[in-house]
């Protein structure tokens, strides 16, 4: 005989001020199997848990009812509560009668209260026909794949390769470091990008636990948490990385010159080439697109040079396959193209340049060694003008939202420009600056005395040409008028975007964006790193735009989260998944096609007891199921049930209003 | 000085957003369109500031700056605006509103502003077409500057530049007409 | 054959005689007919909309419903002005038919607003009806060694939801035809700045300031001409010029064209036709320069006969 324990939140005023929980309770009592109902304010709390494990042991309860809030919200806490009590946590139906009933219908304190009624009357129901279910061991594959070799994606590695846990490092171009490795100096210490960032390189590529892939990507991702395998193709290099030693007698006599990547496109590099001197791995690749020997079948100079005879024409990309346990994507930013800005004559003017292609220009391994110069006749400026939110902040052209970083790397070049030219002076075009980080305000206000830097509050109206300067023209708000600045060079501090491949990755995966393509995390407050999809990790700019420190922190974040899955022998899994009745199991396979987890595969049985023939019946994977309920609505012959969700079950819930 | 938290609702705000069809709220003085307009200068208070006294509600202050009666409707400033905001359609409400409530710039460059658009009209409502020369001299008779541009006359004059008559319509009755149904429309409001 | 609904405007048959008379040559050779729109009104222009609310949909309004009575589903107006305010009429029309039907009383008599023809102004109409090869092929005396700097003003590439028509910053259909004309479009970042429109009258200062920074900013750009497609924008550029050079204390000698003048001229029309002699500065001086070879384009390989053909010109 069935023995019902209710329970009814007042939840504080959340749902008391909307029903009468007193007569929800009175209601329930006079359901036959309902032993004991009673009401209290918070049923999450101690006491409340307390309440509902007294209640079972004293009434012999079989099945517990929470009438409170979401399940989101408590139902784990009230099964360890029955867990506590000696009865097995599946055994509790929570009834949602506060985001069901009494936050949705606010204004009919009768008709909320009805709708309580029965939905506790529901829960009732159900829980008499509920199952006890227990959870399921899943093995568990103890290897991270971290897509992405930028600060982000190096830092996740380490920390989980320094926990003895193999990482597969996958990184598109040729050489980790990502756009780290094109700074100069980063706020707001005003370390050298290179210093701090190349030892950890080298970390990657020496350490014992972590596998770099570089100038590759990932082409297919199979299976579920714990236990996914990832196809990788690891593109042609025609280079053969074990026998080459880095000398670079190759690009020093190829003779295709191509625009630089590295470099914003600001000088050339060859067709065969290493991205940066300090490239990791230090190996060059042969671009396939200019090679002329690739493309033409002609020149061949750098095989001929090749002293270890390491350059091979003939290399085809290369599928590999591994099995991991978890995936942390760090895929970083891409800058947004200022060309909507037509009033400021981008991509007219040469003198106007981007943030990252000012950055390339101070920094020491730039194409301008270390100094700013005037892309028109190479002349070193002297005014300077940076105008920030080019891009971001604006509905009319480009992105709605702030990209955190260019207030801070601004103040920054400014700093690098009075270093790099004593004589010069910056000029800012800014709405506000954004400061907000630890010594960030500091850092500003150091910039703003020590460099004498002109801040003008305004956006920036129209750029045109003078002669052989740039006439930058806006409002100085601060004192209601108009200014003209003679720049020598426009610097543009253009917005953050998400990668622009981001959305193809997400698909692969298998987890959501947002509408600017940054990927997206379970939940912006309590759950920043991890995705909708279990074991799927985001570090860095691919979930929204932030600095270093922010990134650093992230990545450090998904390795304890890797590490905390990995950290038994097995996982456990959620029981609530689907089983299939062999005797009903038609064979029809309609089951099979529906699972969007590939879960459901075919099995061959014997046609009756003790027969030779054999018959096809689906058979569902224990550890793939993540019990979406699909295969259950397909069966034509009722054949599957899901746990938790079993026919009886919902029978009951219907046939009880 | 000025002080807040006195005026109850912003109902100029309100009848500002509904006239123009823009919404004053979303401003969020950046100055784009300071540096774009080509005649901010010789505005008592530049777009991003009439937006500014919009949304503090001082009526009387927008609807005395000469702002929106040196306002081109060039469309340079919406054209550039990132949050988009139809800034001459804001400017146009103030001055309509103005005209309406009877608040008007009595510096002598507004009236002599207001005074050429009072002929233009009134041309057009007898010819149904411009007679130019009338009109310019009407308007260098009653802003008491009777030489102003003298010195192009007889040049333009003797090039054809301006016609010496206008071929009125053959319906100026139907634009007479068309001017009195247009006031009761504006009275009915 | 193609017909052309034709709104003429105000300063057709005064000011802009000369945009009028070369525009109507220029179709003659494009074979487009113009049908003008019976007994048309004065659109308003600024004063309207600056002093009414009504009165400003009003006044376009009686035109777009005559013109409606006429067959062809499109209208081209020529000055700039005009083409704004009926532009603007129609679209608000045509988003609100609420407040059509209250415009729609006013003229009544006249017909029923229904929205049917579509409205462009004349460039619009040279560049997307016509198109640039059927221009270039009209060409019989190209005007190669002229450079020229194309000037917008504000009214027919803005507003973009008004216009849909090129750009609002740097727009390029009017450069284009004038190379197609064989003309050097110059690199001018003034394209878009406003002249000073309606204030040349009442507030003359301001048009003298805002015109003078366009000459200013022409004559920086290289160009021996300035190329319009707006009678105010004409007006405001030739006739104060003098004023301007006096108070600026520079010489600049810059004449204004109608782009319709040169694609008249470049067309093999008689110079007598082009009514240049309406121009407040001389326009000879800046011709003279079709044919010239320029010594920093040496390398161009021009034939002599086609270097001949060009010099017929004068």
């Amino acid at each position: 005989m069935a023995r019902v324990g209710v329970f009814v939140c007042f939840c504080g005023a959340n749902i008391a001020d909307y029903l009468d929980v007193p007569q929800v309770v009175e209601e329930v009592k006079r359901i036959k199997e309902v032993k004991y109902a009673v009401e209290y304010k918070y049923m999450c709390s101690d006491p409340g848990q307390g309440m509902i494990r007294d209640a079972i042991i004293t009434h012999k309860l079989t099945s517990v009812v929470v009438a409170a809030c979401s399940p989101r919200m408590h139902e784990k806490t009230f099964r360890k509560a029955l867990s506590e009590a000696g009865m097995n946590p599946y055994l509790l139906e929570v009834a949602n009668i506060r985001e069901h009933s009494s936050w949705v219908h606010q204004k009919d304190k009768k008709a909320a209260t009805e709708k309580a009624m029965d939905l506790c009357r529901m829960a009732v129901a159900k829980s008499i026909a509920n199952e006890q279910l227990h959870e399921i061991s899943v093995p568990v594959t103890k290897r991270a794949l971290v897509i992405g070799g930028g600060i982000a994606g190096i830092q996740a590695a380490l920390d989980i390769a320094d926990a003895r846990i193999p990482v597969v490092l996958v990184e598109k171009s040729p050489s980790i470091g990502g756009k780290m490795a094109q700074l100069d100096e980063t706020f707001p210490t005003l370390d050298c990008s290179q210093c701090i960032l190349t030892p950890k390189m080298v970390d990657v590529a020496s350490h014992p636990y972590i596998e770099l892939i570089p100038y590759a990507e990932v082409l297919e991702l199979e299976g579920y948490v714990g236990n996914y395998k990832v196809k990788i193709r690891k593109k042609a290099s025609y280079v053969n990385f074990k026998t080459c030693t880095g000398c670079g007698a190759c690009w020093q006599k190829c003779p295709v010159k191509v625009a630089n990547e590295y470099n914003m496109g600001l000088d050339k590099r060859r067709a065969i080439y290493t991205p940066f001197p300090q490239a990791v791995p230090n190996k060059p690749v042969i671009d396939a697109e200019h090679c002329t020997m690739l493309t033409k079948g002609k020149c061949g100079i750098c095989a001929k040079v090749c002293e270890k005879g390491s350059i091979d024409y003939t290399m085809q990309d290369e599928i590999i396959e591994r099995e991991i346990g978890a995936v942390v994507v760090a895929t970083g930013y891409d800058m947004w193209d200022p060309k909507p800005y037509e009033e400021y004559g981008v991509g007219r003017y040469k003198d106007i340049i981007t943030s990252l292609e000012f950055e390339r220009m101070v920094s020491a391994n730039g194409p301008t060694n270390g100094v700013p110069v005037r892309p028109s006749d190479g002349k070193v400026p002297k005014n300077v003008v940076f105008i920030k939110c080019i891009g971001s902040r604006d509905e009319a052209k480009g992105i709605e939202y702030c990209s955190k970083i260019c207030c801070m790397y601004t103040t920054k070049h400014t700093i690098l420009l009075h270093h790099k030219v004593h004589d010069s002076h910056a000029y800012v075009f800014y709405m506000d600056i954004r400061a907000a980080g630890k010594g960030y305000e500091e850092f500003v206000k150091k910039a703003q005395v020590d460099t004498g830097a002109t801040y003008l509050r305004g956006r920036v109206s129209k750029i045109y040409k003078k002669g052989d300067k740039l006439m930058v023209r806006g409002e100085d708000a601060q004192i209601g008028q108009v200014v003209e600045v003679e720049a020598d060079l426009v610097v543009l501090a253009t917005a953050v975007i998400a990668p622009k491949d981001n959305p193809d990755l997400a698909r692969l995966l298998g987890i959501s964006y947002d509408k600017y393509g940054y990927l997206s995390e379970a939940h912006p407050k309590l759950r920043p790193v991890e995705t909708a999809k279990a074991g799927i990790f985001l570090a860095g700019c691919t979930q929204a735009p932030k600095d270093i420190p922010d990134t650093v922190s992230q990545a450090s974040a998904c390795a304890a989260k890797v590490c905390g899955l990995f950290a038994g022998d097995t996982m456990k899994k959620d029981p609530m998944i689907s089983t299939i009745s062999n005797e009903f199991c038609s064979g029809c396979q309609n089951c099979v096609k529906v699972c969007p987890y590939g879960a459901i595969v075919t099995d061959e049985v014997p046609m009756g007891h003790g027969s030779k023939e054999l018959r096809t019946v689906a058979k569902i994977n224990e550890g793939v199921c993540q019990g979406c309920g699909s295969c259950v609505a397909v069966c034509r012959s009722m054949a599957i049930n899901l746990a938790g969700f079993t026919d009886p079950q919902i029978i009951n819930e219907i046939v009880s209003i | 000085m000025i002080t807040l938290g006195t005026q109850g609702k912003n109902t100029f705000l309100e009848a500002v957003n509904e006239k123009s069809g823009a919404n004053v709220l979303e401003c969020y003085q950046c100055g784009k369109c300071v540096g774009t307009c080509p005649v901010s200068q010789y505005m008592d208070f530049p777009p991003r500031e009439i937006m500014q006294m919009i949304k503090l509600g001082l009526k009387n202050e927008s609807y005395m700056a000469n702002s929106h009666w040196f306002c081109l409707t060039c469309s340079a400033c919406s054209g550039r605006c990132p949050r988009e905001i139809d800034i001459p359609a804001v400017m146009e409400a103030v001055r309509h509103l103005a005209i309406e409530e009877n608040y008007l710039n009595t510096s002598t460059k507004v009236k002599e502003i207001r005074k050429f658009h009072e002929i233009f009209l009134s041309m057009i409502k007898r010819y149904g077409r411009n007679y130019e020369l009338r009109m310019m001299a009407e308007f260098n008779i009653r802003t008491r500057n009777l030489f102003k541009d003298m010195h192009l006359a007889p040049k333009a004059l003797l090039k054809g530049k301006i016609p010496l008559g206008v071929k009125p319509l053959k319906s100026a009755k139907a634009i007479r007409r068309m001017y009195a149904i247009a006031e009761k429309l504006e009275k009915k409001k | 054959m193609k017909k052309l609904t034709y709104f003429p405007g105000c300063s057709a048959h005064g000011t802009s005689e000369e945009f009028d008379s070369t525009l109507k040559l220029v179709l003659k050779t494009l074979d487009v007919v113009l049908e003008d729109i019976p007994d048309w009104n004065c659109c308003g222009a600024t004063s309207a909309h600056v002093m009414t609310e009504n009165l400003a949909y009003a006044l376009p309004m009686r035109n777009l419903v005559l013109a409606e009575k006429l067959e062809n589903t499109t209208m081209g107006i020529a000055c700039a002005s005009c083409y704004q305010r009926m532009k603007v009429t129609k679209v608000h029309m045509d988003e609100n038919p609420e407040l059509a039907k209250r415009i729609n009383s006013t003229v009544v008599e006249d017909g029923t607003y229904h929205g049917s023809v579509e409205i462009k102004s004349m460039l619009q109409y040279a560049y997307e009806d016509i198109g640039l090869e059927t221009i270039k092929s009209k060409v019989t005396k190209p005007l190669t060694g002229l450079k020229v700097a194309c000037y917008y003003g504000c009214l027919l590439t803005r507003p973009k939801n008004i216009t849909h028509f090129d750009s609002p910053e740097y727009p390029v259909s009017m450069d284009q035809i004038c190379e197609a004309l064989g003309a050097t479009a110059t690199d001018f970042d003034f394209k878009t700045e406003c002249c000073g429109a309606s204030f040349s009258i009442s507030n003359t200062e301001v048009v003298e300031s805002l015109s003078g920074k366009i000459l200013e900013m022409a004559k920086e750009s290289g160009a021996h001409a300035i190329v319009v497609a707006c009678p105010l924008c004409q007006s405001n550029l030739d006739m104060r010029q003098p004023d301007i050079e006096k108070l600026q204390g520079v010489k600049y000698g810059i004449p204004v064209f109608y782009f319709t003048q040169l694609m008249a001229l470049a067309f093999g029309y008689p110079i007598d036709q082009l009514k240049f002699p309406k121009h407040i500065i001389p326009v000879e001086g800046a011709l003279a320069n079709i044919g010239k070879v320029d010594p920093s384009a040496e390398k161009t390989k021009k034939t002599t006969k086609a270097v001949k053909a060009e010099s017929e010109v004068q």
